[in-house]
């Protein structure tokens, strides 16, 4: 079986597999998948309730190379289950990520230090709504697991997220996703703690109305992210341009990666918090108010213009840290 | 409701394999399946093909796609296993295809 790393870099990064994801961010032909399809390594728990099963659970996990660096590439499927977390595939993410640390640890060991051209890094292209319910424990054991090690990860490894397909990074996985030193995203990266329809079902129609898809993605979508800074880069939507930002993110000294962190420290809470007290203060009824206060002029067109335009008009909020 | 467990086995005509050691295709998302083609040197001549499906009644028209996909292109010394999430019959046809294809075509 082989995959075409040169077609893959043109391809729409939206539409890509998981596979194809996480065989075209890393140089050509380096990716070596763990447990892959052929262990079949599937879902207890869904085998049991009768559901459909898939042979890598819904994630594909492995590593590869940029340049000199060993990556770790953690990357969901949404289509499967909604790229829920269950026990399988939340054991595969969270031990790749301990993999990274481990590395980080021996080369350390053996070396003395690690050199800002060698470190490994972690990347985690994200598509899943949270935890799998049909198997919320051991999903939410997993995703502790991920926590700890991402908190682990910290200073040492440099941890990349990415939202930019169809699912987003909702739930659970919100949270791991804006923990990252770094977050990508295309036009169509989204990035939530409770989703739309969970929102109106148990606040009501007049909190949020999860039939209005402009009022989602301007909320919850990268473009509203990337003003108010939880996205750092806005890409066009390729799998090589997400590439090409990697390649030139990953030789940087790790003081300057984790820059962009948006947790992680008290000063960060109190930071962010601030936007929250903006919000209540000035009665923040949407995304397009707080628009205007970080200095965005015509904020009815920020949502449709070309992504070049948007870039090149565009004010975010300042960052003091 | 269980799934439904399908093992069925052909020897086709002329015989043919895939290229590959292994090949693979598909998410099983909702009206798709994911195919995986392993070589078995066992399994000369003849194919091997276990189905797991959410699809309950269906049985024989399981059999009848994949006995037509195996007559047309004679695809044998393999096991197929396969997940399936109620994919039509035209999809899963497609999925088989692709998944020759992508274990370098048959020879």
């Amino acid at each position: 079986m082989k995959i075409n790393w040169e077609d893959l870099q043109s391809k729409s990064f939206y539409q890509a597999t998981a596979r194809e994801r996480a065989y075209g961010m890393v140089d050509k032909d380096t990716f070596k998948e763990f447990l892959g399809p052929r262990d079949k390594m599937t879902s207890p728990h869904l085998l049991i309730l009768g559901e459909a099963v898939e042979f890598d659970d819904g994630i594909t996990v492995g590593v590869g190379k940029i340049k000199k660096h060993p990556v770790f590439v953690i990357s969901q499927e949404g289509k499967f289950v909604g790229g829920a977390l269950g026990e399988v595939n939340g054991a595969k993410m969270a031990y790749t990520m301990k993999l990274a640390l481990k590395t980080y640890e021996k080369m350390k060991e053996k070396y003395g230090s690690v050199p800002d051209d060698k470190k490994p890094i972690c990347i985690v292209s994200f598509d899943s709504g949270g935890v799998r319910l049909h198997e919320a424990n051991a999903g939410l054991l997993m995703h502790s697991e991920s926590m700890e090690t991402i908190w682990e990860l910290q200073n040492k490894v440099p941890y990349i997220a990415i939202t930019g397909s169809t699912i987003g990074a909702y739930g659970a996985q919100g949270f791991v996703c804006l923990s990252a030193d770094v977050v990508l995203a295309n036009d169509f990266g989204r990035i939530g703690l409770t989703g739309p329809e969970v929102i109106q079902q148990e606040v009501g129609k007049d909190e949020f109305d999860a039939s209005d898809r402009a009022l989602i993605w301007r909320t919850m979508g990268a473009r509203s992210k990337y003003i108010l800074g939880d996205v750092d880069y806005l890409l066009k939507d390729t799998i090589g341009t997400f590439r090409d930002t990697i390649v030139n993110i990953v030789d940087e000294p790790m003081s300057k990666i984790s820059k962009t962190r948006k947790v992680g420290s008290p000063q960060l809470v109190e930071e962010n918090l601030e936007v929250v007290k903006l919000a209540a203060e000035k009665k923040i009824k949407d995304s397009k108010d707080l628009w205007i206060i970080y200095g965005n002029e015509n904020v009815d067109q920020i949502p449709e213009m070309p992504q070049e335009k948007f870039l090149s008009v565009v004010k975010r909020r300042p960052r003091r840290i | 409701m269980a799934l439904t467990e399908l093992n069925l086995e052909f020897k086709p005509e002329t015989p043919k394999t895939i290229k590959d050691e292994w090949s693979h295709i598909g998410v099983v998302a909702s009206g798709d399946l994911e195919v995986l083609i392993e070589k078995e040197n066992a399994l000369k001549g003849k194919i091997k093909i276990h189905i797991l499906t959410t699809v309950v009644g269906f049985d024989d028209v399981w059999e009848t796609v994949v006995k037509k996909f195996i007559d047309k292109t004679g695809l044998s010394g393999v096991k197929v296993s396969i997940n399936d999430n109620a994919a039509t019959p035209a999809v899963v046809i497609r999925r088989l295809q692709q998944a020759v294809d992508n274990g370098g075509g048959l020879q």
